[in-house]
């Protein structure tokens, strides 16, 4: 139950918001080491070719050229989650994005006149741009280490996940009606701020290496590295500077980072690789393109009966953890509303288009766009209400889906009913407008995990606390901060349950060397894992204390309240830097420092991909106003109520902009966003050509956090990070329709598409008025 | 990007002068805004380039709004945010107000100028289109300091092709004061978003009406559909003598069309030619009341 608190549920602004405004952070782009040499990288000038010879004479003749390194010159394995991605390509190359050979140079200057001069003879070859191709039988094997054959059936299948439940066939008897559409999602990327990074730094005297580097998965990033380079893991350190972005594009190691790492083993100087704003978008990792084929159904009370699907990924030349989308995907088909029956396939195929890696949501703004969308249309055919076909299969607390997923707290309800309520949307879905603007509303709902994903040996965190001699607490976190708020969370906890003031709390959290381990970022888990880690620390922590306390004072009890530095019993107190010293220099001499370490209750999944996967789950309902301007087809957003199970709030801040930020993002995707592919070749790497929006475009963001508290999370908190742009396109695509009577099956849904349809529209009309005239 | 290039930065309108007179040999770029020729520098490379920049020049004829008895002035080094705030280019030439109001970014509009903007020749340009519109004059002046002065739909002479010398700048442009007692202006900007955004097709409008609401003067521009801006001449001539409240359906629809006979646009990644080709022919209908 809600137990009265005063740090958590008030707003603070982050911990590093001051650094971060006033310049003085410290991102990878401002590391300059004592003699550090700067690294670039060639790529190939053609998506798909054979490699015939590579002269890098001239190249390493060039002044102020340290060393060049190519797939020749060094002992590495295959990176990637299929290890299938070759870190320096030889032979062969397969995609815009490979690399050929790398240079370090005394300047940035030099390192890229360097790559002018290396030449490379190639034979150039017709790619396999569409997945539709690439599954032909005639067609040429994509990726020599790809085992498509064997497991699948198929040479150029990456991957394949199938999960079915319940009686496909019974339920498709039962229903009314059945909705069977193909939907077509864009590929589309992160663009942080900041672009990609690393500065590495080997010691050859001990055979250390030291990492700079901004990825979301330190301790995987470290066994990857290790991995790629034949290292052994610890000798390995990362370390963190400030990341201006992750959104999921730092899940993945890339080659450029192994690559950064051989050169400066080569060079035996610390080496830097810096992206230009060109190559952040021709390199960074993508949202999966697919195409899905979605059938469902319901019966004849607007209950849903089954849900049937087909997924065709886009995968690209190598296998990302992009790949495993499906997992999540697979979720909200089988267990978003209540499903009885549903069929899941999907295969990623291997094209010679870029690979996609991972993205905030994680497969699921697809999945939900789709689902959504036969939504309104099994609505539109039964003659049922939007709003009312969503809430009388709406998800419920208690609910085991067929999938297994246990939702022992569930806000999906009441999410819906106060959109439904806050955006009038009864009222708001007439349509009415027959003038150059049209207005129209667009509902859908969300599930995503809450309480962090199960999808590793460990999906823990531990936590170190330090209490030193004057009353100053260190949090050494397992957890990283790339911007989402969660150290700032950490502090409020310790600011809760000790009583000390924000400036008299540290957190670190950059160094493996230091902190104790830790997944990584991902799966909205941050704030749930390393918050309930933190807590059981604070408890050990508190044990310390009040044996010493008790000792201290000579009062027998363990019911210490710690508020303002102090812990205080009845008439009894004393400060919290008193207790510490008495604990390092009283007998028997110790420090105020504990550990623990936070393993969720979250279970794999089985072979079939059933089980409770999350410590908890988030859902969240979306109703999103639309006006379409009929001259230029454009969309623009009037207004958004979002309302979201996030367990229990606990900074409103940082919680408002998760909602603000996960909108912007999901907004472009539905209207704006998307990387132009021709041939493998990216046709518009800028933020001219890349539409992502800009703060004039946003609409007011309404939210409306319901709290469930689940006894799993911090204070009964769920994970919130993914879930706010998730059903955002949905909600959109269902507007639009709403607003025109016109439905779009892909995204995003630009002007000229909106203005093609409506032209296609009045054709039809006329045709018909014609017909009736004749 | 290294940026590898050096910096002069005269004070006064005769340094400018022997300032351009003394690079005649060399590769020079002027500018004072740097919003366009940033990006062409990190194309092209700076190697070699002589930036003169405009920033500290001290010159007011160069800088200010001057409303004159028939015209108004408008100096080369006026900001986009100069003329957003300018009262009486608001009431007057909504045309050019809401043009410069809808140039990128807060920040680019307030170091973005006229005479860049006229410079830099750009189809899509959203000041020029503006001006295009208002029927502009270009008054040159060269290192020699002659002056000479053009109307802007010739100075413009294509692609990225102005009619000034090596040797000539912009010292300001000029637009003919209304002379009707009532306006009917306004600019169309076409874009997949609200702010930095180069226009995927814009329409400028500026009539002038008598008091009975019959057009008498009218100016038509169409950007980013063809080459340079065309000054859409027939559709302002059909227009003339009509009374702008009683235009019919047909009459829209012919204008529409004389507006759309200008047009000449590319298919490229922001847009097809087709797309540009209906929004311009649904502005232009959507215009007129």
């Amino acid at each position: 139950m809600k137990k009265e608190l005063k740090v958590i549920g008030k707003s603070a602004p982050k911990l590093d918001a001051d650094i971060r405004v006033s310049g003085k952070a410290v991102y990878g782009h401002d590391i300059e080491l004592p003699g550090m040499l700067h690294g670039s990288i060639l790529r190939t000038a053609h998506p798909c070719a054979e490699i015939l010879s590579i002269d890098t004479s001239e190249a390493e003749a060039l002044p102020g050229v340290i060393c060049i390194i190519t797939a020749d010159d060094v002992d590495v394995n295959n990176i990637s989650y299929k290890r299938d991605h070759p870190i320096l390509k030889k032979g062969t190359v397969n995609c815009n994005r490979d690399e050929i050979a790398a240079v370090a140079a005394i300047t940035k200057d030099i390192a890229k006149k360097a790559l002018k001069l290396i030449k490379v003879d190639y034979r150039i070859k017709e790619g396999v741009y569409n997945p539709l191709e690439a599954l032909k039988s005639d067609a040429p094997k994509i990726n020599e280490f790809g085992k498509g054959e064997e497991q699948f059936g198929n040479k150029n299948i990456a991957e394949s996940f199938h999960y079915e439940h319940g009686d496909l066939e019974a339920e498709k008897a039962k229903s009314k009606v059945i909705i069977k559409r193909t939907y077509q999602l864009p590929r589309v990327t992160h663009a942080c701020m900041a672009t990609s990074n690393i500065t590495a730094d080997f010691n050859k005297l001990d055979g250390r290496l030291t990492l700079w580097s901004s990825t979301q998965v330190p301790f995987l990033y470290q066994r990857d590295i290790a991995h790629a380079l034949k290292m052994e893991p610890s000798k390995i350190r990362i370390i963190q500077p400030v990341i201006g972005g992750g959104f999921g594009s730092k899940l993945d190691m890339h080659p450029f980072e192994p690559i950064c790492c051989l050169l400066a083993m080569k060079a035996g100087k610390p080496v830097q690789i810096l992206y230009s704003r060109e190559e952040e978008f021709i390199l960074s990792p993508t949202r999966q393109p697919m195409i899905i084929e979605l059938t469902t159904g319901a019966d004849e009370n607007g209950k849903f009966t089954f849900r049937e699907v087909e997924i065709i990924k886009d995968n690209g030349a190598y296998t990302s953890w992009g790949a495993t989308t499906p997992f999540v995907m697979m979720q909200t088909f089988s267990s978003l509303y209540q499903a009885p029956a549903c069929k899941f396939d999907s295969h990623a195929i291997y094209t010679n288009n870029p690979f996609a890696g991972s993205f905030r949501g994680y497969g699921n703004p697809q999945a939900t766009f789709a689902l959504e969308t036969n939504i309104d249309l099994m609505a539109e055919e039964l003659g049922m209400d939007q709003d009312k076909i969503r809430l009388i299969n709406a998800n419920y607390k208690g609910e085991i889906t067929g999938q297994g997923l246990h939702f022992k707290t569930c806000g999906a309800i009441p999410a819906l009913e106060k959109v439904i309520e806050k955006s009038n949307f009864q009222v708001s879905a007439i349509p009415h407008d027959k003038g150059r603007f049209r207005k129209g509303i667009g509902l859908a709902s969300m599930l995503h995990v809450g309480g962090g994903a199960k999808i590793y040996r460990s999906d823990g965190c531990g936590t170190t606390l330090k209490l030193d001699d004057y009353g100053y607490l260190t949090i050494v976190t397992g957890s990283n901060e790339i911007g989402q708020g969660s150290e700032t969370v950490l502090a409020m906890i310790a600011m809760e349950e000790l009583g000390i003031s924000r400036e008299k709390i540290k957190v670190i959290n950059t160094d493996t060397d230091v902190k104790p381990w830790d997944v990584g970022v991902h799966a909205s888990r941050t704030s749930f894992v390393a918050g309930n880690s933190l807590l059981g620390a604070i408890k050990l922590l508190k044990e310390k204390l009040n044996k010493k306390a008790t000792e201290l004072l000579g009062v027998v009890t363990d019911d210490w309240d710690y508020a303002d530095g102090k812990m205080t019993f009845n008439e009894f107190e004393i400060s919290l830097d008193k207790v510490s010293r008495e604990i390092h220099f009283g007998f028997p001499h110790e420090l105020c420092t504990v550990t623990y370490f936070y393993e969720p209750p979250s279970k794999f999944q089985d072979k079939e991909f059933k089980g409770d996967v999350s410590g908890n789950y988030a859902f969240a309902a979306q109703a999103i106003e639309v006006e379409v301007d009929t001259v230029t087809g454009n969309v623009t957003v009037l207004n958004t109520h979002v309302s979201q199970d996030v367990g229990r709030v606990l900074n409103p801040m940082g919680l408002q902009g998760q909602m603000e930020g996960g909108m912007a993002t999901g907004i472009g995707y539905a209207l704006t966003e998307e990387m132009i592919y021709e041939k493998g070749e990216l046709k518009n790497p800028s933020f001219h050509g890349y539409k992502i929006l800009t703060t004039m475009d946003m609409p007011p963001v309404h939210f409306y956090p319901i709290e469930t508290y689940d006894e799993a999370g911090p204070y009964g908190s769920k994970g919130a990070g993914e879930a706010p742009l998730i059903p955002t396109a949905a909600a959109i695509a269902n507007a639009v329709a709403n607003a025109l009577g016109v439905r779009f099956y892909s995204l995003p849904i630009t002007a000229e598409k909106v203005l093609r349809a409506l032209a296609e529209k009045k054709k039809e009309v006329s045709q018909n008025e014609s017909l009736k005239t004749n | 990007m290294i940026m590898d290039f050096e910096v002069v930065s005269p004070k006064n309108k005769s340094e400018l002068l022997n300032v351009i007179n003394d690079n005649l040999d060399g590769n020079f770029r002027i500018s004072a805004g740097f919003t366009d020729l940033y990006n062409q520098l990190k194309k092209s490379g700076s190697e070699g380039v002589t930036i003169i920049n405009l920033t500290q020049l001290n010159e007011p004829e160069l800088k200010s709004i001057h409303i004159g008895d028939s015209e108004i002035r408008i100096g080369t080094l006026v900001t986009a945010a100069d003329i957003v705030d300018h009262a009486f280019i608001k009431v007057n030439f909504p045309v050019l107000h809401m043009a410069a109001s809808k140039l990128a970014s807060l920040q680019i509009r307030n170091v973005a100028t006229i005479g860049g903007n006229i410079c830099n020749v750009s189809p899509s340009g959203d000041m020029t289109a503006a001006m295009i519109t208002l029927q502009a004059v270009c008054h040159v002046i060269d290192s020699e300091g002659n002056e000479r002065s053009e109307p802007l739909i010739s100075f413009i002479r294509g692609l990225k092709k102005t009619s000034l010398e090596k040797n000539e700048i912009i010292q300001y442009v000029t637009i003919p004061k209304n002379i009707h007692s009532k306006i009917y202006s306004g600019y169309e900007k076409v874009g997949a978003r609200k702010s930095m955004e180069i226009a995927i097709v814009s329409l400028g409008y500026h009539f002038q009406l008598n008091d009975e609401g019959i057009i008498q003067e009218a100016g038509i521009s169409c950007g980013a559909v063809a080459p340079v801006i065309p000054f859409a001449t027939d559709a302002c001539s059909f227009l003339i003598g009509k009374k702008l409240d009683e235009l019919s359906d047909a009459d829209k629809n012919t204008f529409a069309d004389l507006v759309v006979a200008y047009a000449n646009p590319i298919s490229d990644i922001r847009a097809s030619a087709w797309y540009r080709t209906e929004v311009l022919k649904n502005l232009a209908c959507a215009i007129l009341p």
